[in-house]
Protein backbone atom coordinates (compact mmCIF):
# COMPACT_ATOMS: atom_id res chain seq x y z
CA UNK A 1 0.00 0.00 0.00
CA UNK A 2 1.28 3.44 -0.74
CA UNK A 3 -1.03 6.18 0.38
CA UNK A 4 0.06 9.63 0.33
CA UNK A 5 0.64 10.72 4.07
CA UNK A 6 -1.15 14.12 3.42
CA UNK A 7 -1.57 16.62 6.27
CA UNK A 8 -4.52 18.56 5.75
CA UNK A 9 -3.71 22.05 6.21
CA UNK A 10 -4.00 23.47 9.69
CA UNK A 11 -4.88 26.54 8.95
CA UNK A 12 -7.87 24.92 7.52
CA UNK A 13 -8.67 23.97 11.44
CA UNK A 14 -11.54 25.68 13.00
CA UNK A 15 -10.34 25.63 16.60
CA UNK A 16 -13.60 26.92 18.49
CA UNK A 17 -15.05 23.68 16.82
CA UNK A 18 -12.48 20.73 18.26
CA UNK A 19 -13.05 18.67 21.12
CA UNK A 20 -10.85 16.56 22.61
CA UNK A 21 -12.79 14.94 24.61
CA UNK A 22 -15.31 13.78 22.08
CA UNK A 23 -14.42 10.28 21.27
CA UNK A 24 -14.75 10.41 17.18
CA UNK A 25 -12.18 12.98 17.04
CA UNK A 26 -9.56 9.73 18.15
CA UNK A 27 -10.65 7.75 15.42
CA UNK A 28 -9.80 9.99 12.84
CA UNK A 29 -6.89 9.49 10.78
CA UNK A 30 -3.59 10.86 12.51
CA UNK A 31 -2.62 13.25 9.72
CA UNK A 32 -6.04 15.05 10.66
CA UNK A 33 -5.34 15.02 14.77
CA UNK A 34 -1.71 16.15 13.86
CA UNK A 35 -3.12 19.04 11.82
CA UNK A 36 -5.54 20.26 14.99
CA UNK A 37 -2.43 19.78 17.41
CA UNK A 38 -0.58 21.86 15.13
CA UNK A 39 -2.93 24.55 15.54
CA UNK A 40 -3.28 24.31 19.34
CA UNK A 41 0.44 24.41 19.78
CA UNK A 42 1.08 27.14 17.82
CA UNK A 43 -2.37 29.74 19.27
CA UNK A 44 -3.68 27.64 21.94
CA UNK A 45 -0.56 25.94 23.89
CA UNK A 46 -3.34 25.45 27.30
CA UNK A 47 -6.32 25.18 25.57
CA UNK A 48 -8.97 24.36 27.92
CA UNK A 49 -11.97 21.77 27.31
CA UNK A 50 -14.74 20.56 29.54
CA UNK A 51 -13.92 16.78 30.65
CA UNK A 52 -15.42 13.70 28.97
CA UNK A 53 -18.74 12.35 30.72
CA UNK A 54 -17.79 9.21 31.94
CA UNK A 55 -20.93 6.93 33.89
CA UNK A 56 -21.44 7.33 37.88
CA UNK A 57 -18.31 9.94 37.97
CA UNK A 58 -18.86 13.55 38.64
CA UNK A 59 -17.25 15.51 36.08
CA UNK A 60 -14.29 18.01 37.04
CA UNK A 61 -13.90 21.94 36.02
CA UNK A 62 -12.01 20.69 32.88
CA UNK A 63 -8.43 20.31 31.84
CA UNK A 64 -5.64 22.23 29.78
CA UNK A 65 -3.95 20.28 26.72
CA UNK A 66 -0.67 21.08 26.65
CA UNK A 67 1.11 20.57 23.17
CA UNK A 68 4.12 21.73 23.43
CA UNK A 69 7.78 20.08 24.15
CA UNK A 70 9.28 22.71 27.06
CA UNK A 71 5.74 22.91 28.66
CA UNK A 72 5.21 18.66 28.81
CA UNK A 73 8.92 18.68 30.26
CA UNK A 74 8.49 21.50 32.46
CA UNK A 75 5.34 19.78 33.85
CA UNK A 76 7.18 16.24 34.15
CA UNK A 77 10.72 17.51 35.72
CA UNK A 78 8.32 19.28 38.92
CA UNK A 79 6.53 16.78 40.33
CA UNK A 80 6.07 18.64 43.58
CA UNK A 81 4.16 21.36 41.63
CA UNK A 82 2.51 18.68 39.47
CA UNK A 83 1.05 15.89 40.89
CA UNK A 84 0.15 12.20 39.94
CA UNK A 85 -1.38 11.06 42.79
CA UNK A 86 -4.59 12.71 42.12
CA UNK A 87 -4.85 10.36 38.94
CA UNK A 88 -2.38 10.59 35.70
CA UNK A 89 -4.76 8.13 33.67
CA UNK A 90 -7.63 9.39 33.94
CA UNK A 91 -8.97 12.89 33.34
CA UNK A 92 -11.69 12.98 35.93
CA UNK A 93 -11.08 12.57 39.97
CA UNK A 94 -11.95 8.47 40.21
CA UNK A 95 -12.65 7.44 43.64
CA UNK A 96 -8.66 7.12 45.10
CA UNK A 97 -9.39 3.55 45.94
CA UNK A 98 -9.62 2.61 42.67
CA UNK A 99 -6.82 5.19 41.01
CA UNK A 100 -4.34 3.74 42.77
CA UNK A 101 -5.77 0.59 42.41
CA UNK A 102 -5.32 0.75 38.37
CA UNK A 103 -3.11 3.11 38.32
CA UNK A 104 -0.41 1.80 40.76
CA UNK A 105 2.60 3.53 41.14
CA UNK A 106 1.45 5.79 37.91
CA UNK A 107 -0.88 7.38 40.32
CA UNK A 108 1.18 8.08 43.38
CA UNK A 109 3.72 10.87 44.46
CA UNK A 110 6.78 10.13 45.89
CA UNK A 111 7.73 9.56 49.26
CA UNK A 112 6.11 6.59 47.88
CA UNK A 113 6.17 6.03 44.49
CA UNK A 114 10.04 6.58 45.20
CA UNK A 115 9.46 3.38 47.72
CA UNK A 116 7.67 0.98 45.37
CA UNK A 117 9.54 2.20 42.29
CA UNK A 118 13.00 1.34 43.76
CA UNK A 119 11.56 -2.00 44.63
CA UNK A 120 10.24 -2.46 40.86
CA UNK A 121 13.23 -1.15 39.36
CA UNK A 122 15.68 -4.06 40.83
CA UNK A 123 13.38 -6.58 38.13
CA UNK A 124 14.24 -3.87 35.39
CA UNK A 125 17.89 -3.60 35.13
CA UNK A 126 19.55 -3.92 32.12
CA UNK A 127 21.59 -6.82 33.26
CA UNK A 128 18.24 -8.71 34.36
CA UNK A 129 17.07 -7.62 30.66
CA UNK A 130 19.70 -8.59 29.37
CA UNK A 131 19.20 -11.73 30.13
CA UNK A 132 16.35 -11.90 28.61
CA UNK A 133 17.26 -10.77 24.95
CA UNK A 134 17.39 -14.80 23.79
CA UNK A 135 13.95 -14.95 24.92
CA UNK A 136 12.70 -11.76 23.24
CA UNK A 137 14.83 -13.46 20.09
CA UNK A 138 12.60 -16.73 20.67
CA UNK A 139 9.44 -15.42 20.88
CA UNK A 140 9.38 -13.04 18.04
CA UNK A 141 10.85 -15.96 15.82
CA UNK A 142 8.24 -18.30 17.25
CA UNK A 143 5.37 -15.25 16.33
CA UNK A 144 6.80 -14.49 13.01
CA UNK A 145 6.84 -18.28 12.10
CA UNK A 146 3.57 -18.46 12.80
CA UNK A 147 2.13 -15.71 11.50
CA UNK A 148 3.91 -17.57 7.90
CA UNK A 149 1.68 -20.88 9.04
CA UNK A 150 -1.29 -18.79 9.58
CA UNK A 151 -0.97 -17.37 5.62
CA UNK A 152 -0.05 -20.26 4.34
CA UNK A 153 -2.87 -22.33 5.49
CA UNK A 154 -5.48 -19.61 4.99
CA UNK A 155 -5.66 -17.59 1.64
CA UNK A 156 -2.17 -15.65 2.10
CA UNK A 157 -3.32 -12.68 4.51
CA UNK A 158 -2.72 -12.36 7.93
CA UNK A 159 -4.07 -9.21 10.55
CA UNK A 160 -0.87 -7.55 11.63
CA UNK A 161 -2.17 -6.73 15.56
CA UNK A 162 -3.68 -10.35 16.20
CA UNK A 163 -0.79 -12.37 14.66
CA UNK A 164 1.95 -9.77 14.77
CA UNK A 165 2.14 -7.40 17.13
CA UNK A 166 -0.43 -8.49 19.68
CA UNK A 167 1.92 -12.21 20.62
CA UNK A 168 4.75 -10.52 20.81
CA UNK A 169 4.05 -8.58 23.95
CA UNK A 170 1.81 -10.36 25.51
CA UNK A 171 3.93 -13.57 25.55
CA UNK A 172 7.60 -11.56 26.66
CA UNK A 173 5.87 -9.87 29.56
CA UNK A 174 3.67 -13.38 30.55
CA UNK A 175 7.23 -15.52 30.35
CA UNK A 176 8.49 -12.42 32.74
CA UNK A 177 6.11 -12.56 35.58
CA UNK A 178 5.75 -16.66 34.57
CA UNK A 179 2.01 -16.54 33.78
CA UNK A 180 0.59 -20.16 33.04
CA UNK A 181 -0.08 -20.72 29.11
CA UNK A 182 -3.67 -21.16 30.01
CA UNK A 183 -4.17 -17.87 31.64
CA UNK A 184 -2.92 -15.58 28.39
CA UNK A 185 -5.74 -15.20 26.45
CA UNK A 186 -7.69 -14.01 29.19
CA UNK A 187 -4.64 -11.14 30.46
CA UNK A 188 -4.77 -10.49 26.60
CA UNK A 189 -8.70 -10.00 26.70
CA UNK A 190 -8.92 -7.72 30.00
CA UNK A 191 -5.72 -5.85 29.51
CA UNK A 192 -7.66 -5.17 26.27
CA UNK A 193 -10.84 -4.08 27.99
CA UNK A 194 -8.70 -1.73 30.79
CA UNK A 195 -7.20 0.08 28.08
CA UNK A 196 -9.97 0.46 25.77
CA UNK A 197 -10.79 3.79 26.24
CA UNK A 198 -14.53 2.64 26.59
CA UNK A 199 -13.92 2.05 22.40
CA UNK A 200 -17.53 0.45 21.79
CA UNK A 201 -16.26 -2.46 19.92
CA UNK A 202 -14.74 -3.73 23.06
CA UNK A 203 -16.77 -1.72 26.04
CA UNK A 204 -20.63 -2.74 24.05
CA UNK A 205 -22.61 -0.82 26.76
CA UNK A 206 -20.55 2.55 27.78
CA UNK A 207 -22.99 3.29 31.03
CA UNK A 208 -21.36 -0.18 31.86
CA UNK A 209 -17.79 0.22 31.34
CA UNK A 210 -16.97 0.75 34.96
CA UNK A 211 -18.21 -2.54 35.61
CA UNK A 212 -16.48 -4.11 32.39
CA UNK A 213 -13.07 -1.99 34.01
CA UNK A 214 -14.01 -3.03 37.59
CA UNK A 215 -14.80 -6.86 36.11
CA UNK A 216 -11.15 -7.28 34.67
CA UNK A 217 -9.15 -5.64 37.52
CA UNK A 218 -10.85 -8.26 39.69
CA UNK A 219 -10.03 -11.74 37.35
CA UNK A 220 -5.82 -10.11 37.17
CA UNK A 221 -6.15 -9.28 40.71
CA UNK A 222 -7.95 -13.13 41.16
CA UNK A 223 -5.19 -14.70 39.20
CA UNK A 224 -2.26 -12.16 41.15
CA UNK A 225 -3.16 -13.82 44.30
CA UNK A 226 -3.04 -17.29 43.03
CA UNK A 227 0.35 -16.56 41.60
CA UNK A 228 1.69 -14.83 44.80
CA UNK A 229 0.33 -17.72 47.05
CA UNK A 230 2.48 -20.38 44.71
CA UNK A 231 5.41 -17.97 44.79
CA UNK A 232 5.92 -17.80 48.23
CA UNK A 233 5.61 -21.64 48.52
CA UNK A 234 7.78 -22.51 45.45
CA UNK A 235 9.89 -19.55 44.94
CA UNK A 236 11.06 -19.47 40.59
CA UNK A 237 12.96 -17.34 38.57
CA UNK A 238 11.08 -14.95 37.24
CA UNK A 239 9.32 -11.25 38.63
CA UNK A 240 6.29 -12.25 40.34
CA UNK A 241 8.89 -14.23 42.67
CA UNK A 242 10.83 -10.72 42.86
CA UNK A 243 7.98 -8.77 43.73
CA UNK A 244 6.68 -10.91 46.86
CA UNK A 245 9.76 -11.50 48.09
CA UNK A 246 12.13 -8.20 47.22
CA UNK A 247 12.69 -5.95 50.05
CA UNK A 248 13.80 -2.41 50.24
CA UNK A 249 15.17 -0.61 53.60
CA UNK A 250 13.61 -3.78 55.51
CA UNK A 251 10.01 -2.96 53.55
CA UNK A 252 7.98 -4.92 51.33
CA UNK A 253 5.35 -4.54 48.92
CA UNK A 254 1.97 -5.07 50.71
CA UNK A 255 -1.04 -7.67 48.87
CA UNK A 256 -2.24 -4.68 47.19
CA UNK A 257 0.59 -3.17 46.13
CA UNK A 258 1.28 -6.09 44.33
CA UNK A 259 -2.04 -6.65 42.80
CA UNK A 260 -1.97 -3.24 41.21
CA UNK A 261 1.66 -2.93 40.07
CA UNK A 262 1.08 -6.61 38.17
CA UNK A 263 -1.62 -5.36 36.60
CA UNK A 264 0.20 -2.20 35.79
CA UNK A 265 2.75 -3.97 34.02
CA UNK A 266 0.20 -7.08 32.16
CA UNK A 267 -1.72 -3.63 31.01
CA UNK A 268 1.27 -1.55 30.27
CA UNK A 269 3.73 -3.96 29.19
CA UNK A 270 1.13 -5.21 26.53
CA UNK A 271 -1.07 -2.02 24.99
CA UNK A 272 1.88 -0.20 24.29
CA UNK A 273 4.08 -2.01 22.65
CA UNK A 274 1.63 -3.84 20.80
CA UNK A 275 0.71 -0.41 19.18
CA UNK A 276 4.22 0.48 18.54
CA UNK A 277 4.79 -2.58 16.42
CA UNK A 278 1.64 -2.11 14.73
CA UNK A 279 1.46 1.52 13.59
CA UNK A 280 5.40 0.96 13.18
CA UNK A 281 4.31 -1.59 10.35
CA UNK A 282 1.74 0.58 8.50
CA UNK A 283 4.10 3.47 9.02
CA UNK A 284 6.88 1.01 7.31
CA UNK A 285 3.96 0.41 5.05
CA UNK A 286 3.31 4.35 4.03
CA UNK A 287 7.15 4.82 3.96
CA UNK A 288 8.93 2.20 2.12
CA UNK A 289 12.12 4.13 1.35
CA UNK A 290 12.55 4.34 5.10
CA UNK A 291 11.46 0.44 5.07
CA UNK A 292 14.10 -0.40 2.67
CA UNK A 293 16.56 1.48 4.08
CA UNK A 294 16.53 -0.44 7.48
CA UNK A 295 16.01 -3.63 5.74
CA UNK A 296 19.05 -2.99 4.40
CA UNK A 297 20.89 -1.77 7.52
CA UNK A 298 20.88 -3.23 10.92
CA UNK A 299 23.21 -0.43 12.47
CA UNK A 300 20.18 1.66 11.78
CA UNK A 301 18.00 -0.17 14.44
CA UNK A 302 19.14 2.34 17.21
CA UNK A 303 17.56 5.41 15.99
CA UNK A 304 14.67 3.97 13.95
CA UNK A 305 13.17 2.84 17.06
CA UNK A 306 12.86 5.60 18.75
CA UNK A 307 11.67 7.38 15.68
CA UNK A 308 8.90 4.35 15.54
CA UNK A 309 8.25 5.43 19.05
CA UNK A 310 8.03 9.13 18.20
CA UNK A 311 6.14 8.80 15.52
CA UNK A 312 3.07 6.39 16.97
CA UNK A 313 3.14 7.75 20.77
CA UNK A 314 1.24 4.54 21.83
CA UNK A 315 0.02 6.64 24.91
CA UNK A 316 -1.63 9.47 23.98
CA UNK A 317 -1.36 11.51 27.58
CA UNK A 318 -0.86 11.22 30.93
CA UNK A 319 -2.32 13.90 33.74
CA UNK A 320 -0.79 15.76 36.25
CA UNK A 321 -2.67 17.98 38.66
CA UNK A 322 -1.17 21.59 40.20
CA UNK A 323 -0.62 21.07 43.50
CA UNK A 324 -0.32 24.78 44.11
CA UNK A 325 -0.98 28.30 41.72
CA UNK A 326 1.39 27.19 39.73
CA UNK A 327 3.23 29.38 35.87
CA UNK A 328 3.74 28.19 32.87
CA UNK A 329 5.94 29.75 30.15
CA UNK A 330 4.83 33.19 31.71
CA UNK A 331 0.84 31.81 32.25
CA UNK A 332 -0.69 31.59 35.35
CA UNK A 333 -2.81 28.75 36.83
CA UNK A 334 -4.86 28.59 40.11
CA UNK A 335 -3.94 25.10 42.32
CA UNK A 336 -6.02 22.05 41.03
CA UNK A 337 -5.80 22.81 37.53
CA UNK A 338 -5.33 19.80 35.50
CA UNK A 339 -2.96 19.57 32.35
CA UNK A 340 -2.93 16.03 29.88
CA UNK A 341 0.35 16.21 28.45
CA UNK A 342 0.10 15.27 25.03
CA UNK A 343 2.59 13.17 24.14
CA UNK A 344 2.05 12.78 20.36
CA UNK A 345 1.55 16.29 20.10
CA UNK A 346 5.14 17.67 22.02
CA UNK A 347 6.50 15.06 19.71
CA UNK A 348 5.97 16.97 16.48
CA UNK A 349 7.00 20.04 18.16
CA UNK A 350 9.13 21.98 15.28
CA UNK A 351 10.53 23.85 17.82
CA UNK A 352 12.49 20.61 18.73
CA UNK A 353 12.25 18.60 15.98
CA UNK A 354 13.22 19.82 12.71
CA UNK A 355 10.53 18.70 9.84
CA UNK A 356 8.18 17.08 12.49
CA UNK A 357 5.93 15.18 10.18
CA UNK A 358 9.05 13.37 8.57
CA UNK A 359 9.47 9.75 8.79
CA UNK A 360 13.04 9.79 9.38
CA UNK A 361 14.48 6.52 10.50
CA UNK A 362 18.44 8.04 11.23
CA UNK A 363 16.76 11.00 13.18
CA UNK A 364 19.16 11.84 15.70
CA UNK A 365 19.17 13.62 18.36
CA UNK A 366 15.28 12.93 18.87
CA UNK A 367 14.44 13.87 22.37
CA UNK A 368 10.94 12.40 22.19
CA UNK A 369 8.53 12.37 25.13
CA UNK A 370 7.14 8.65 23.87
CA UNK A 371 8.09 7.19 26.95
CA UNK A 372 7.15 10.25 29.23
CA UNK A 373 9.33 13.04 29.72
CA UNK A 374 12.05 13.51 32.14
CA UNK A 375 10.59 13.50 35.64
CA UNK A 376 9.91 10.34 38.29
CA UNK A 377 7.59 8.80 36.18
CA UNK A 378 9.58 7.96 33.26
CA UNK A 379 8.38 4.60 31.75
CA UNK A 380 9.98 1.57 33.59
CA UNK A 381 9.52 -0.79 30.68
CA UNK A 382 11.80 2.00 28.32
CA UNK A 383 14.55 -0.96 27.69
CA UNK A 384 12.03 -3.94 27.45
CA UNK A 385 10.05 -2.04 24.46
CA UNK A 386 12.94 -0.67 22.86
CA UNK A 387 14.88 -4.06 22.93
CA UNK A 388 11.29 -6.07 21.83
CA UNK A 389 10.74 -3.58 18.67
CA UNK A 390 14.02 -3.34 17.68
CA UNK A 391 14.12 -7.46 17.60
CA UNK A 392 10.52 -7.50 16.29
CA UNK A 393 11.23 -4.95 13.37
CA UNK A 394 14.70 -7.39 12.68
CA UNK A 395 12.83 -10.11 12.58
CA UNK A 396 10.09 -9.00 10.12
CA UNK A 397 12.48 -7.54 7.77
CA UNK A 398 14.79 -10.60 8.01
CA UNK A 399 11.99 -12.93 7.91
CA UNK A 400 8.63 -11.55 6.39
CA UNK A 401 10.18 -9.15 3.73
CA UNK A 402 7.21 -9.84 1.54
CA UNK A 403 4.95 -8.38 4.11
CA UNK A 404 1.83 -6.36 2.62
CA UNK A 405 -0.53 -3.97 3.92
CA UNK A 406 -3.39 -4.34 2.21
CA UNK A 407 -5.69 -2.14 3.59
CA UNK A 408 -7.31 0.97 5.81
CA UNK A 409 -6.45 0.30 9.55
CA UNK A 410 -9.06 -0.32 12.31
CA UNK A 411 -8.36 2.67 14.64
CA UNK A 412 -9.00 2.21 18.52
CA UNK A 413 -11.75 5.13 19.62
CA UNK A 414 -9.69 5.83 22.52
CA UNK A 415 -8.21 9.55 23.49
CA UNK A 416 -5.67 7.57 25.60
CA UNK A 417 -4.30 4.71 23.84
CA UNK A 418 -3.16 5.29 20.42
CA UNK A 419 -4.20 1.96 18.78
CA UNK A 420 -5.26 -0.26 15.88
CA UNK A 421 -7.54 -3.05 16.71
CA UNK A 422 -7.15 -4.38 12.84
CA UNK A 423 -4.71 -4.18 10.27
CA UNK A 424 -4.95 -6.15 7.50
CA UNK A 425 -1.77 -7.51 5.40
CA UNK A 426 -0.47 -10.29 3.15
CA UNK A 427 2.48 -12.14 2.98
CA UNK A 428 2.84 -12.51 -0.87
CA UNK A 429 5.25 -15.66 -0.76
CA UNK A 430 2.69 -17.74 1.03
CA UNK B 1 41.97 17.25 36.49
CA UNK B 2 39.55 13.91 36.61
CA UNK B 3 36.42 14.07 36.11
CA UNK B 4 34.23 12.48 38.09
CA UNK B 5 30.30 11.99 38.21
CA UNK B 6 27.83 12.12 41.14
CA UNK B 7 24.70 10.79 41.64
CA UNK B 8 21.90 11.98 43.42
CA UNK B 9 20.78 8.67 45.50
CA UNK B 10 17.53 10.74 46.58
CA UNK B 11 16.50 11.28 42.65
CA UNK B 12 17.95 8.07 41.48
CA UNK B 13 15.03 5.82 40.06
CA UNK B 14 17.22 3.39 39.24
CA UNK B 15 15.84 3.28 35.43
CA UNK B 16 19.44 2.52 33.69
CA UNK B 17 19.61 4.61 31.06
CA UNK B 18 23.04 5.47 32.15
CA UNK B 19 24.07 1.86 31.92
CA UNK B 20 22.66 1.63 28.67
CA UNK B 21 24.70 4.64 27.31
CA UNK B 22 27.80 4.07 29.42
CA UNK B 23 28.03 0.35 30.09
CA UNK B 24 31.67 0.59 31.53
CA UNK B 25 31.22 3.04 33.79
CA UNK B 26 27.60 2.30 35.09
CA UNK B 27 26.16 -0.77 36.43
CA UNK B 28 22.88 -1.31 38.57
CA UNK B 29 24.06 -3.83 40.80
CA UNK B 30 21.51 -6.80 42.09
CA UNK B 31 20.20 -4.33 44.33
CA UNK B 32 19.35 -2.21 41.92
CA UNK B 33 21.59 0.76 43.41
CA UNK B 34 23.63 2.59 41.02
CA UNK B 35 27.12 1.81 41.41
CA UNK B 36 29.82 4.00 38.72
CA UNK B 37 33.05 3.50 37.72
CA UNK B 38 36.09 5.74 36.15
CA UNK B 39 34.26 7.72 34.04
CA UNK B 40 36.74 6.23 31.12
CA UNK B 41 34.47 7.09 27.84
CA UNK B 42 34.31 11.02 28.56
CA UNK B 43 31.86 11.32 25.58
CA UNK B 44 29.53 8.49 26.34
CA UNK B 45 29.49 9.50 30.26
CA UNK B 46 28.63 13.13 29.00
CA UNK B 47 25.10 11.39 26.93
CA UNK B 48 24.68 9.66 30.09
CA UNK B 49 24.24 12.11 32.28
CA UNK B 50 21.91 13.97 29.62
CA UNK B 51 19.98 10.99 29.06
CA UNK B 52 18.84 9.85 32.95
CA UNK B 53 15.62 10.16 33.05
CA UNK B 54 15.35 11.65 36.42
CA UNK B 55 18.46 14.61 36.35
CA UNK B 56 20.32 12.45 39.28
CA UNK B 57 23.85 12.27 37.51
CA UNK B 58 26.09 15.51 37.48
CA UNK B 59 29.62 15.18 35.65
CA UNK B 60 32.33 17.59 37.72
CA UNK B 61 35.91 17.85 36.28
Amino acid sequence: MSTPTLHPDPDAVDLDAVDLSDRVFWGAPPQQRHAVFDRLRRDRPFAFFAEPVVPFIEPGAGYHAVTRHADVAAISSQPALFSSGAGAVSIADMPPDMNEFYGSLISMDDPRHGKIRRIVAKAFTPRVLEQLVGSVQAVVDDVVARARRTAADGDGTIDVVRDLAAPIPLRVICDMMGIPEDDRAMVLRHSTVILSGGDPELVQDEALMVTAFLAAGEELAGLMARLAAQRHAHPADDLTTALVSTEVDGERLTRQEIASFFILLLVAGNETTRNAISQGVLALSEHPVERDRWAADPGLTRTAVEEVVRWTSPITWMRRTATQDVELSGQRFPAGSKFLLFYGAANRDPAVFPDPHRFDLSRDPNPHVGFGSRGPHFCLGAHLARREIGVAFRAFADQLPDLEVIGPPARLQSSFVNGLKRLPARLTEA
Amino acid sequence: MTARVVVDREVCMSAGVCELEAPGVFELDADGRLQVGEPTDLAAVETAVRACPTGALQLLD
